[in-house]
């Protein structure tokens, strides 16, 4: 259904009065997986390793460098403001800040209507009706529908952003971290509502999130990123089970867990991520790998399959 | 299921759930608890009133009269002179309305303003009958006939500074809208685009910001065979947005990075309904600020103008005029006294009006609660 190749994103860093371009931030470097229809795809990685640029990249909301995204067949890479417009009716997106994503002038009914008024889909009635179904399959009844956005909580702003994903009837839908600004008791409502209506309307989820726990709750596959590169894919359960790449050993330890065996193992990175401006040669990892090698200070590691549905890119896997 | 949709509204409002603030009234429940402020609003709403109904408060022409079988305002010849129907200066009655319509047709009647006073003529004795003719020079002390006295000539004070008001607050809504139309366009459309449109446009601004108004005008002034109000306006609006533009290119290049927009953009929204249905309503409160500002600003201006003796013909009242009028005749204090304090308060109320609005739209000062 959704095939990334090749995915690359890079912002220039322009200097000086002529604004002269002086390097590239590598934000997404070189991304590639796919996605089967129904299926939800767990993108996991720390803080500025990419997931975020990943998923809008993928949305056309910020340009790619290069690469190619086919939807449905079709490469929307660079495709026009007016292509992608069709587009959006089938692909949408959950921010993570509820309430920075609602326009704080508009009530909860123009917010979700909107969709459909810019999309020209149909009557005044009609899209009332319609705004008034999706809010109900939320989870919010109609004394919400002539609200502003700061007189909701926090967990009912997401309801009403991911019923706003909901009102074109997409069957893709990007979500860019739908839980980190919520309290945890919070979580586990729009995790349960996510779920279910990913079985209710056979939705497909790029689900983005730095809470591995939740991940492995919500995907069936789960790709790892660090510093703009996905270092390791695999089923949820066997990356879980069987983490290969030193870095989702280490971020698969950090786990916080009531087991004290478990927690004795825990392994601990030294530094900080690189700058993904001058990102380290060969492996990116190997600066802070612990089981780093002459070979990875080099050699870019490709992502090796090493089974059905599980590749690495570390030069140690064999 | 119109039927409906009633129905539900219905519920809403039976479901007992506090009414929903909207931003403007959010904004008005701040601004009123200010009492200074509040004052400052009532008194520029009663300047309104009587810059709107100046020529029924002061004026020689009447409200309304009936001459000749028809029904007149000759008053509204104090807003513009061909409002005034030719037929009265045919019959000569100009002027001398009191006495001509009744001679000319005795079956004629009129209500006159409040105060019979003109602002560009002094009233002579037996004008009106049995009312005194206005005194001059430093007889005109204020009296019961003449509140404010009378000017040199014998003109009443009171009347112009109530025609005077109109000029005062034309002169600062027109310019600050010409103002605030210019500039939030060219701030919205350097905020937005960006990179070379920005970088033209900021230029433009920086220009435009380096002209003196006064020096511009007085040029102008020189150029122009009749200057009128009207050029000063445009004048003081089209070199006065810079200050506008450059907070409108702001807010325009905050908003235009914020998760709202990015939302509208992923439904498919089109450049033009983001701009203005989704940036322009969130830019447009900290605006109104500079542009209440601006309205002072404007009104200082032209009375500055009025008192070096350019800007206005002859023809117009003004408080500045007024004023001009008090430098040369230093011993009538009451030419200074009563147009200085209108400038001072209107310009005061102004100011504390924009103050109030700066910190009712402040949007720290918002989330930090009562």
């Amino acid at each position: 259904m959704l095939s990334v190749k090749n995915l690359k994103t890079y912002f220039p860093i322009r200097k000086g009065i002529f604004q002269k371009t002086v390097g590239y931030v590598q934000a997404v470097d070189d991304v590639s997986f796919d996605m089967k229809k129904g299926e939800t795809l767990g993108l996991v990685g720390e803080s500025g390793c990419g997931k975020t640029t990943t998923g809008r990249s993928i949305l056309q909301l910020i340009p790619p460098s290069s690469g190619s995204i086919l939807f449905n067949g079709k490469n929307i890479s660079g495709a026009s403001d007016a292509d992608m417009r069709s587009l959006r009716r089938d692909m949408q997106i959950v921010f993570q800040d509820p309430y920075g994503s609602m326009n704080p002038r508009m009530t909860i009914r123009n917010i979700v209507e909107e969709a459909l008024i810019v999309q020209k889909i149909g009557t005044p009635k009609e899209r009332f009706e319609r705004v008034r179904d999706v809010l109900h399959k939320v989870g919010l009844d109609d004394t919400c529908i002539y609200r502003y956005p700061h007189e909701f909580s926090g967990g009912q702003r997401q309801r009403v952003c991911i019923a706003r994903a909901l009102i074109l009837n997409p069957q893709f839908i990007v979500l860019d971290e739908p839980i980190s600004a919520l309290d945890v008791s919070i979580q586990s409502q729009i995790i349960n509502l996510l779920a279910k209506l990913r079985d209710e309307l056979e939705l497909t989820y790029l689900f983005i999130s730095h809470d591995l726990s939740v991940v492995e709750y919500l995907s069936d596959r789960v790709a790892v990123m660090y510093l703009g590169k996905i270092v390791e894919t695999a089923l949820a359960s066997e990356l879980y089970a069987n983490p290969c790449h030193p870095y989702t050993q280490a971020l698969l330890s950090s786990i916080p867990t009531m087991d004290a065996k478990k927690r004795a193992k825990r392994i601990l990175l030294q530094g900080d991520v690189p700058s993904p401006i001058h990102p380290p040669k060969g492996c990116r990892f190997h600066p802070r790998c612990p089981i780093c090698k002459d070979i990875c200070k080099s050699e870019t590691p490709p992502l090796i399959q090493i089974s059905e549905s599980h590749s690495v890119s570390c030069h140690a896997v064999e | 299921m119109e039927q409906q949709e009633s129905t539900i509204i219905e519920d809403i409002q039976q479901s007992q759930v506090p009414a929903s603030q909207g931003y403007w009234r959010e904004t008005w429940r701040r601004f009123r608890r200010r009492k200074l402020a509040m004052c400052a609003l009532v008194y520029v709403c009663i300047m309104a009133l009587v810059a709107i109904f100046s020529p029924a408060i002061a004026g020689t022409k009447p409200i309304i009269c009936k001459y000749k079988g028809q029904i007149y305002f000759p008053c509204l010849g104090y807003f513009f002179q061909r409002w005034e129907n030719p037929i009265f200066i045919t019959d000569g009655v100009l002027n001398k309305y009191p006495t001509k319509l009744k001679e000319n047709d005795p079956d004629s009647w009129a209500i006159f303003p409040l105060m019979y006073n003109d602002i560009t003529r002094r009233v002579k004795e037996n004008e009106m009958p049995g009312r005194p003719g206005n005194p001059a020079f430093a007889n005109g002390v204020p009296s019961a006939m003449n509140p404010c006295g009378t000017n040199a000539y014998g003109y009443d004070v009171a009347a112009m500074m109530i025609h005077g008001t109109r000029i005062a607050l034309l002169v600062g809504f027109i310019s600050t809208g010409i103002a605030a139309m210019v500039g939030i366009c060219i701030g919205a459309l350097a905020g937005y685009f960006g990179g070379w449109v920005d970088m033209i446009l900021s230029r433009f601004i920086e220009v435009v910001m380096c002209v003196p108004t006064l020096v511009l005008i007085l040029a102008f002034i020189a150029i122009l065979e009749r200057p009128s109000i009207f050029h000063t306006m445009a004048i003081i609006g089209l070199t006065t947005w810079p200050g506008i533009a450059r907070l409108t290119r702001g807010e325009f290049m905050k908003l235009k990075q914020s998760e709202y927009v990015t939302a509208a953009r992923s439904l498919g929204t089109g450049q033009l309904r983001i701009i203005f249905r989704h940036i322009l309503p969130n830019a447009l409160a900290p605006v109104l600020v500079p542009i209440t500002f601006g309205i002072a600003a404007a009104i200082l201006t032209e009375s500055g103008l009025s008192f070096l003796g350019v800007g206005s013909s002859v023809s117009t009242a003004s408080w500045g005029k007024i004023l001009s009028e008090g430098r040369s005749n230093l011993s009538m204090w009451w030419l200074t006294f009563f147009p200085g304090l209108a400038i001072f308060l209107t310009v005061l109320a102004y100011n504390l009006i924009g103050e109030a609005l700066q910190e009712a739209t402040d949007p720290r000062l918002r989330e930090a609660g009562k």
